[in-house]
């Protein structure tokens, strides 16, 4: 990533969130994003996450660059490439477990429904929830219902997992097994990117990236990764 | 995703809005009922308007009557023209292409019975009326060629008068009733007729059972004296020769009258007028129809567009995992088709067992025929598209950062 410029435009007033940010994340690493709100970290996620395009600077994302591409090749990205894991989980209320995992399955075509689901019970009964594979996410506690999430984000196996304030609506020890959870998946050679405003959720990860203003104030640097 | 993803996308939301989805389709599965019915019931009348002309003789009669001489004044006419009399019935009667001939006068008149009385109202008539007009004597006999000779007194009563008369149609033969001054014999009852084109409107024929038919020299000696007549309508042996007929008939007229004091016409100008009025009355209904669907179109797009809102969250989410604008555009736009396309299935079977109940109670022969009902499928889904573009477009549009932020 590299100058990376982001400028939203209020009225007449041409409004920097990004003011050229440069940033290399390796594969298998474990990052935390972390600054105050309004510092610009989500917007990053969001670019990072291909929800919203740069306005200026390079992008490339497993060799490919992302700055140039439509709505549509974005999407097929995010399908793909990233999983996203919300603060608030943002399951759809109406459809069981199954299927809220199985949810990016339908939108990367090709995969019966009896495979999406069988697939998405699997995924589910890795991360625990395996008793639970018909309930509705308004029946499970938040560490189940981030569970869930994870899973739909982990079922096509994406390169990159996504995590804006994993923890946010969670208490403190359920956020424990959440953040264990990230670690496992990080050991198994996914690519974790965690933005937070909490230290502690930060200290999880290997390296800490904080931005301010715009910009990357500090970074702790790429651990060597094997 | 493929169509059917987006099918089944769409029917989860449906599905889930239940209560608001149902009440959306009871509007569109009215107004495709009411469009694919009259439908229906157009075609079932158009198919009767033919019964209907062909039972009162229709495109095989010529019917002659007396008119103005063009250019003459009312007494110049007064001496040059006698008008129809019954000798010109009897001239026309043995023309070639002419099978009857059948003069006829009307008239009103108090007629009395012991039970009850009241203004009938008569047909001076020949024996040929019988076979010229399709009615049937159920109880005695029809009116004589003897009858006219002599002038009898005799009456043949319609079913509904020998009803109010006697009580029974079967127990008025041989009764006398009072005509005027006079007393008559009941010498016949005709059979009842019926037709109900629709429930409100009654007995369609009831006004055939409402009549008295007396011998046309009777009618004429109790009145002036004369041998006058009002009409002759004429039956022709080849409807496609008419205008042949026609010529000659005139030609005779002109002839034995010196002035061209008649007219002739068809007989079936007032039955298309009915027709007409039917024809206004089914418009209306149709556009009722049409305008419930509009309406039930505009509620489908008002609930998809409330659903876009409360759903923002929930669409910026899908986007994230991977859906792309057109996923989207796809999901909502297949629910509006879903739900129209449902009420427009519904409102098809509505209209069949609406129809099949009319044709069962009142004979009346509507059909929905498989064209009618893809016509009305066909609407309802066009107005889904219609309602749905809208919503879908919006829910497109959203932007995934915003979409997602959305409380």
């Amino acid at each position: 990533m590299r100058g990376i410029r982001k400028d939203y435009v209020l009225g007449r007033v041409s409004v920097p969130a990004l003011r050229g940010v440069s940033l290399d994340v390796e594969r298998g690493e474990f990052v935390a994003i972390v600054g105050p709100s309004g510092s610009g970290k989500s917007t990053l996620m969001h670019i990072l996450g291909c929800l919203d395009s740069p306005t200026a600077g390079e992008y490339l994302l497993d060799g490919v660059s992302v700055a140039g591409l439509g709505g549509r090749e974005r999407a097929r990205l995010r399908n793909r490439k990233i999983g996203f894991v919300f603060q608030r989980f943002n399951l759809l209320p109406r459809i069981d477990l199954v299927e809220n995992a199985a949810l990016p399955l339908r939108y990367a075509g090709g995969i019966g429904r009896a495979e999406r689901r069988r697939r998405a019970a699997a995924m589910l009964d890795r991360l625990g929830l395996g008793d639970r594979l018909d309930h509705k996410p308004e029946e499970l506690s938040g560490g189940q219902q981030q569970r869930v999430a994870i899973a739909r984000a982990l079922i096509n196996d994406p390169a990159i997992l996504l995590a804006d304030e994993p923890t946010g609506n969670l208490d403190q020890r359920t956020s424990a097994q959440i953040l264990d959870l990230f670690r496992t998946l990080h050991a198994e050679g996914r690519t974790v990117i965690l933005v937070t405003h909490d230290p502690g959720v930060a200290a999880t990860a290997q390296r800490t990236i904080e931005v301010v203003d715009g910009l990357i104030r500090a970074d702790s640097g790429a651990a060597v990764v094997a | 995703m493929n169509l059917l993803e987006a099918f089944r996308a769409g029917l989860d939301d449906a599905r889930t809005n239940l209560g608001r989805t149902l009440l959306t389709l009871v509007g569109l599965t009215l107004g495709t009922a009411s469009i694919v019915a009259v439908l229906a019931l157009f075609g079932g009348a158009q198919s009767l308007s033919q019964d209907i002309l062909s039972e009162i003789g229709g495109a095989g009669t010529l019917v002659v009557r007396n008119g103005e001489v063009e250019g003459a004044s009312e007494s110049a006419r007064a001496r040059a023209s006698r008008g129809l009399t019954l000798d010109d019935a009897r001239a026309l009667d043995t023309l070639p292409g002419v099978r009857r001939a059948s003069p006829t006068s009307t008239a009103s008149a108090r007629i009395e019975s012991a039970r009850d009385a009241f203004n009938a109202s008569i047909e001076a008539v020949s024996p040929a009326y019988l076979t010229l007009n399709d009615i049937e004597v159920q109880y005695g006999r029809w009116i004589t060629e003897l009858d006219l000779e002599t002038r009898a007194r005799v009456v043949v009563l319609g079913s509904a008068y020998a009803q109010s008369l006697f009580g029974s149609a079967a127990a008025a033969v041989g009764q006398e009733v009072r005509l005027g001054r006079e007393r008559y014999t009941v010498v016949g009852v005709l059979a009842r007729e019926e037709l109900i084109v629709a429930a409100w409107e009654g007995n369609a024929l009831e006004w055939r059972n409402r009549r008295a038919f007396i011998p046309i020299t009777t009618h004429q000696s109790r009145t002036t004296g004369g041998d006058e007549v009002a009409t002759i309508t004429i039956a022709i042996d080849d409807p496609g020769e008419r205008a042949a007929v026609e010529a000659r008939v005139a030609a005779t007229l002109l002839a034995r009258h010196g002035v061209r004091d008649f007219t002739i016409g068809g007989r079936y100008d007032s039955a298309e007028e009915g027709m007409e009025y039917y024809f206004v009355f089914n418009v209306i209904f149709l556009m009722v129809g049409v305008i419930a669907l509009l309406a039930g179109g505009v509620v489908i797009t008002n609930v998809l567009l409330a659903s876009v809102v409360e759903k923002t969250r929930e669409i910026g989410t899908r986007m994230a995992v991977g859906a792309s604008a057109g996923d989207v555009f796809a999901h909502y736009l297949v629910q509006a088709v879903l739900i129209t396309g449902t009420g427009g299935a519904a409102g098809v079977l509505l209209a069949l067992s609406l129809t099949s109940t009319m044709r069962a109670l009142m004979q009346f022969p509507a059909d929905v025929t498989p064209l009618i009902a893809l016509a009305g499928l066909a609407t309802a889904t066009f107005v889904g598209l219609a309602a749905g573009v809208y919503p879908a477009y919006r829910a497109a549009r959203l932007d995934p950062v915003e979409a997602l932020r959305y409380e």
